[in-house]
């Protein structure tokens, strides 16, 4: 009977533990999505990709580095799009795809839609050293970490489809 | 749908050609110049020609931004092709003759001096294998020039990576594909500029030698370049002009924007605008002849006393 209740006792402990965890992993990604959406993440440029790719380094913030590595795929998608990034010596920056600087309000419905979990922003993103963040790309700043994972982005695709969704303007509209 | 059908085609402006075109500074450095005799003094000029039959790199180099801009839906000329084409033209109006009275066909010097190859937009290149020691990098600098204000629209440029085992072609290869979406947001932030401001124009107003008027004369108390100048304020959008020179022999109008449709929805250019500022002049009290040449769709002159 003793040995029943202890069983019975694990079993909660572990139910009650496995929902926590679940519960503050979503937490986390609520506030990395909200962070996105703040703009709190910094993109560097790490090479000239193969033809219509961008190869960036983003550094994303969270408490749970899992939430910050998964998180910089969608902030290497939301950077080309809305904040380009700077270049260094040899390799160009890029400006970002809009030119409108009021865009991600004006199509907030499509946005928050492409961004959602699930959304349709993991299709451009081609590349990621998601498996193996580099010791050095792995910082603890204060509470927090700071992750740089390299990600490669199908530029030339994500602009066509923006273009067809009317999002973006192409080179020939007009003519 | 027949008023859907219209919108959709009035809807398009003039799109304006693009071509790539090695830079004189390239030609120069690699040996593609030719020497002729301007009125006793040497002048070198690009020889394109030699640089297309020898030159591999340049090839590829412009085989490879005419791929990427066909991507961006904005296919370039290819300048080998329209020298090719021109030279095929000129032999074959010079075979030309009429079926009745074997007459050949007519050539102006003017046409003949306008025969070269030509875009709206000149993307111009220049590129270059730097060495240092054993180390290779590529200077690479691309501008886009528009052909009649001489305006540089879009520009990207920069050296690259220095590298030692690189292959220089390679080398060439990413120089494009890292700098062509810098030109291009150049290009499209110029194309932003003329959907909302106009499309720049330059237009000149000379007159023939024989003509007994000149742009002095006065019509109803006001002299000719005034009026057209009325005219040139009246008619470009939001009356933007500068008249750069003024005579009583010509007017030059630069920075002229002119809109990009006329009043029943037709896309216009340079020759388009100018047309109706002849018919103004063609038409009393002025009554004066005058003939209309233009340049591409960007540039035209008017000239006074005769066709």
């Amino acid at each position: 009977m003793k040995k029943h209740i202890l069983s019975s006792l694990l079993l909660c402990l572990f139910v009650v533990g496995f929902s926590l965890t679940t519960k503050a992993q979503a937490h986390a990604k609520k506030k990395a999505d909200e962070q996105t959406e703040a703009w709190r993440y910094e993109v560097e440029v790490a090479g000239t990709g193969v033809q219509g790719t961008y190869l960036v380094k983003v550094w994303s913030y969270s408490k749970r580095p899992a939430v910050a590595i998964e998180q910089a795929k969608k902030n290497a998608v939301h950077a080309i799009i809305f904040k380009g990034f700077p270049g260094k010596t040899g390799i160009a920056g890029k400006p970002p795809l809009t030119t409108n600087v009021n865009i991600e309000e004006e199509k907030k419905e499509f946005f928050t839609d492409f961004f959602s979990e699930g959304g349709k922003y993991m299709k451009f993103v081609s590349l990621t050293t998601d498996g193996a963040v580099a010791a050095e790309d792995r910082l603890r700043v204060g509470k927090e970490y700071k992750i740089g994972v390299l990600v490669s982005v199908n530029v030339a695709l994500l602009r066509k489809d923006l273009e067809d969704a009317g999002i973006l303007k192409s080179l020939n509209a007009g003519f | 749908m027949i008023l859907g059908f219209t919108t959709s085609v009035f809807s398009q402006a003039k799109k304006p050609t693009i071509m790539v075109v090695p830079s004189d500074v390239w030609c120069n450095q690699n040996g593609y110049m030719k020497e002729f005799d301007n009125q006793g003094t040497k002048e070198k000029v690009p020889d394109y020609k030699r640089a297309f039959q020898e030159n591999a790199d340049l090839i590829a180099m412009i085989s490879k931004i005419n791929g990427l801009m066909a991507d961006r839906g904005f296919p370039l000329k290819n300048m080998e092709s329209v020298m090719k084409s021109l030279a095929s033209e000129s032999a074959e109006d010079a075979m030309l003759t009429s079926k009745s009275g074997g007459s050949g066909v007519v050539e102006s010097p003017i046409d003949k001096l306008r025969k070269t190859a030509k875009a709206d937009i000149i993307m111009q290149l220049t590129f270059e294998v730097l060495k240092t020691g054993p180390k290779k990098s590529i200077r690479f600098t691309l501008q886009g020039i528009d052909a009649y204000t001489d305006k540089e629209v879009a520009t990207a440029g920069g050296t690259g990576n220095p590298s030692f085992s690189a292959d220089p072609a390679v080398m060439l290869e990413e120089a494009v594909i890292d700098k062509i979406d810098n030109f291009n947001a150049g290009l499209q932030r110029h194309f932003d500029d003329l959907f909302a401001n106009g499309r720049e124009i330059i237009v000149r107003v000379k007159k023939f030698e024989k003509w007994n008027g000149d742009l002095e004369k006065e019509y109803g108390g006001e002299e000719l370049g005034t009026i057209i100048e009325n005219w040139m304020r009246a008619n470009t959008v939001k009356g933007r002009f500068s008249t750069s020179e003024s005579t009583e022999n010509m007017l030059l109008f630069e920075q002229v924007r002119i809109p990009l449709y006329d009043a029943s929805g037709n896309a216009i250019d340079a020759r388009g605008f100018t047309r109706n500022l002849q018919k103004f002049l063609t038409a009393a009290p002025y009554t004066i002849v005058n003939k209309l040449m233009t340049k591409g769709l960007g540039q035209a002159v008017i000239v006074l006393g005769d066709k």
